[in-house]
């Protein structure tokens, strides 16, 4: 299988690779050495997007598309028959560099199926970004999969050279995962991630200490959740990822909607792929993560998924319109950021401005602040901004009416503001 | 009065400096392509000599006064080159010198919003650019071999060169980042809307103005593989289940196509 020309290959593991979503390049801030080549910038780069809107900013790629295991949610399960091809660790530095000197990439995402054993497989993996690091002198973004199962010494190892490590969730339960990946254990999913968290804080707390002390995957750790292959609730994936996002101190958790591929029995018969519930978690997650709200207050037991036509912000508001109007010339930045339409670079903004003088509404659009859901939920000077009072169900029928532009009758529209792209690029 | 300074960041700081020293209100600052046909009343204009020194100087008032941030937003805001913002950033200063620090929470006042917007569209135009500047590995001279066949025996240097049609004048704001990740690798940057390139080689980059190039460079043969690769990538890590062209277009609009490799000819 290695007999292939090096496109054929690069086709078959980029195909084998696309399914991962981690995109992004962010979180480590590296100067370029001399005598090397690249560098990393703490906000990331997007470089492209493909034709499906999502980013490229790494070039992802599997080492080998053969695996021993045989997921069934997985495009590289041993049952599947599709074309197998493998990479040498060389021709891997060499697409990596040869496209980062381009700029075509930020650096490499590299994955891999698991061949012989999750050991094996992980020296393979480790073997490349030691070239790339030592050898190549490569100094740009690594982002590099941990192998379930892997002895905690190479674990320990692939944090060094790599600026992110992740290890794959998959699926938020264990009922789920005995079901679609009888050859995977809750354990050995969550007990690497256990260990990459406390070497990532000790380094971390040794480098206070001491400048030379080595790093350790100084971008944190991602994982990945596949929606919508198995039956678990959205509050028991957002309460996952609130977990992890606490404990582990996870840097992001990514949502991948299940592409329907395979006629498993055990897989659910969906048409398309859940790509609006996709873009709702990715909000509650960075309701989460950026905007200080808890897991239980956007969803319970009653309430167990995401409300699709409304994002979870507007959601939750209409849920509390007892907190609201609030003023926009007082209030604090937490309560800012609760307001539906104002996100954080507005809220900042606000409370900056209003140091100078009392704010309305013309000083606002100014600001750049975007009123259409605003101004429901705001007072500027006393002044309530969205006219009639309204009750939830009134405001809620104002929030989903259509703008002047009349809506596509052939086609759902999944991402109606452009603004809300940057939830799906992992851009911030 | 009517400065005319040499459309460079620091011959504008000069012809500011004179404006505001003046003592005037008003002042129209003039281009060298500007022609300069003001009013019928609008006196001859004064020509102001680019000086290090005194941008200098300018700069470092402008930074004890308000902020280093500040200054930084008026430096991405000139690079705009919109239409009157000579005028715009000269309220902006004068607003500076007056207000001191607190210019920098005048966010909602104008014109320091409309300066701060500009700023932002820059920032954001440089940012975009770090990722969609596409390198291609050319030799030079290129043409004059002509036919293919025979190479000439002249030797030939191979660097990586890059075009580009931005907005705003981003050259000076993304070139050290790729002097930093390129380090001893020559390259060059061609504005192809302002004929200006940036060249950087062995860790020292330069602006240079006016350049058009006489024929094209040709592209190295390892060149022609690379980008056929890349290609071949980019297309197949699409998922076909999730096709949606029209995110696509919001995230790299047409108008950034032509110079993407991975869009060749599909603009």
């Amino acid at each position: 299988m290695n007999d292939l020309p090096l496109e054929q290959r690069l086709e078959i593991l980029a195909d084998s690779a696309k399914y991962d979503v981690s995109c992004s390049s962010s979180g480590s801030n590296r100067r370029g050495a001399p005598g090397g080549i690249g560098g990393t910038s703490a906000a990331g780069v997007c470089h492209t997007w493909t034709a499906d809107g999502r980013c490229i900013s790494l070039l992802k790629i599997l080492l080998t598309n053969t695996c021993i295991y045989d997921c069934a949610y997985c495009v590289n399960r041993r049952s599947n028959d599709i074309p197998r091809a493998t990479f040498t660790p060389d021709e891997v530095v060499r697409l990596t560099i040869d496209f980062y000197c381009r700029n075509y990439i930020e650096g490499l995402f590299l994955s891999t199926g698991v061949i012989r054993s999750a050991d094996y497989t992980m020296e393979q993996l480790i073997a490349v970004v030691r070239k790339l690091r030592e050898e190549e002198h490569f100094n740009g973004y690594i982002h590099l999969k941990i192998v379930p199962g892997a002895d905690s010494l190479l674990v320990a190892e692939a944090g060094r050279y790599a600026d992110r490590v992740s290890i794959n969730i998959e699926l938020p339960t264990r009922r789920s995962l005995a079901l679609l990946a009888p050859d995977k254990t809750r354990e050995a999913v969550i007990a690497p991630m256990r260990q990459v968290s406390g070497l990532i804080s000790s380094a971390r707390a040794e480098r206070t200490r001491s400048r030379k002390a080595p790093r350790f995957a100084p971008a944190g750790q991602s994982t990945q959740l596949i929606v919508g292959a198995t039956p678990e609730s959205d509050l028991e994936i957002i309460t996952l990822s609130e977990g992890l996002y606490r404990r582990l101190d996870m840097k992001r958790v990514y949502y991948s909607a299940f592409v329907p591929g395979s006629d498993d029995r055990r897989l659910p018969a969906l048409p398309v792929p859940p790509l609006l519930r996709e873009h709702r978690l990715y909000q509650a997650d960075w309701l989460l993560r950026f905007y200080g709200f808890a897991a239980h207050e956007l969803l319970d037991e009653a309430r167990a998924n995401l409300d699709l036509r409304l994002d979870p912000k507007s959601d939750w508001a209409v849920r509390h319109l007892h907190l609201f109007p609030v003023e926009a010339n007082s209030a604090d930045y937490e309560v800012l950021l609760r307001v539906p339409g104002i996100g954080v670079r507005s809220a900042r903004r606000i409370l900056v401005a209003r140091r100078h003088a009392r704010i309305g509404e013309p000083e606002l659009r100014r600001l750049g602040v975007v009123l259409k859901r605003a101004r429901y939920f705001l007072t500027v000077g006393g002044r309530y901004l969205g006219g009639i009072r309204l009750d939830g169900a009134g405001l809620v029928a104002r929030l989903l009416a259509p703008e002047r532009r009349p809506a596509r009758l052939d086609q759902l529209e999944l991402f109606p503001a452009a603004g809300d792209a940057s939830a799906l690029t992992g851009e911030l | 009065m009517r400065y005319r300074y040499d459309g460079s960041f620091e011959g504008f700081l000069c012809a500011l400096a004179m404006c505001l020293e003046a003592g005037q209100g008003e002042g129209e600052f003039l281009r060298p392509d500007d022609d300069g046909q003001g009013g019928l009343f609008s006196g001859a204009a004064c020509d102001v000599a680019t000086d290090m020194e005194t941008a200098l100087r300018f700069r470092e008032r402008f930074v004890a006064q308000v902020s280093r941030k500040a200054f930084a937003t008026l430096r991405y805001a000139f690079h705009s080159e919109a239409a009157g913002v000579e005028n715009l950033l000269r309220r902006f200063v004068a607003a500076g010198l007056e207000q001191g620090e607190r210019l920098q929470r005048m966010l909602a006042v104008e014109p320091i919003a409309s300066v701060y917007r500009l700023s932002r569209k820059v920032a954001h135009e440089a940012h975009r650019f770090t990722g969609f500047v596409r390198f291609r590995e050319v030799s030079w001279p290129a043409g004059e071999g002509e036919e293919q066949g025979h190479a000439s025996e002249r030797p030939t240097v191979s660097f990586l060169y890059a075009r580009i049609e931005p907005e705003a004048h981003i050259l000076p704001f993304i070139a050290s980042h790729f002097r930093e990740r390129l380090h001893d690798r020559p390259w060059m940057i061609h504005d192809l809307r302002r004929s200006s390139l940036v060249l950087c080689d062995r860790g020292t980059w330069r602006l240079v103005r006016g350049v058009s190039l006489a024929s094209l460079p040709g592209l190295t043969a390892d060149e022609e593989v690379c980008s056929r690769l890349w290609r071949t990538y980019f297309q197949r890590l699409a998922i076909p289940e999730r096709h949606n062209p029209r995110l696509q277009r919001s995230l790299v609009p047409l108008r950034f196509r032509a110079h993407l490799v991975e869009f060749d000819g599909t603009a």
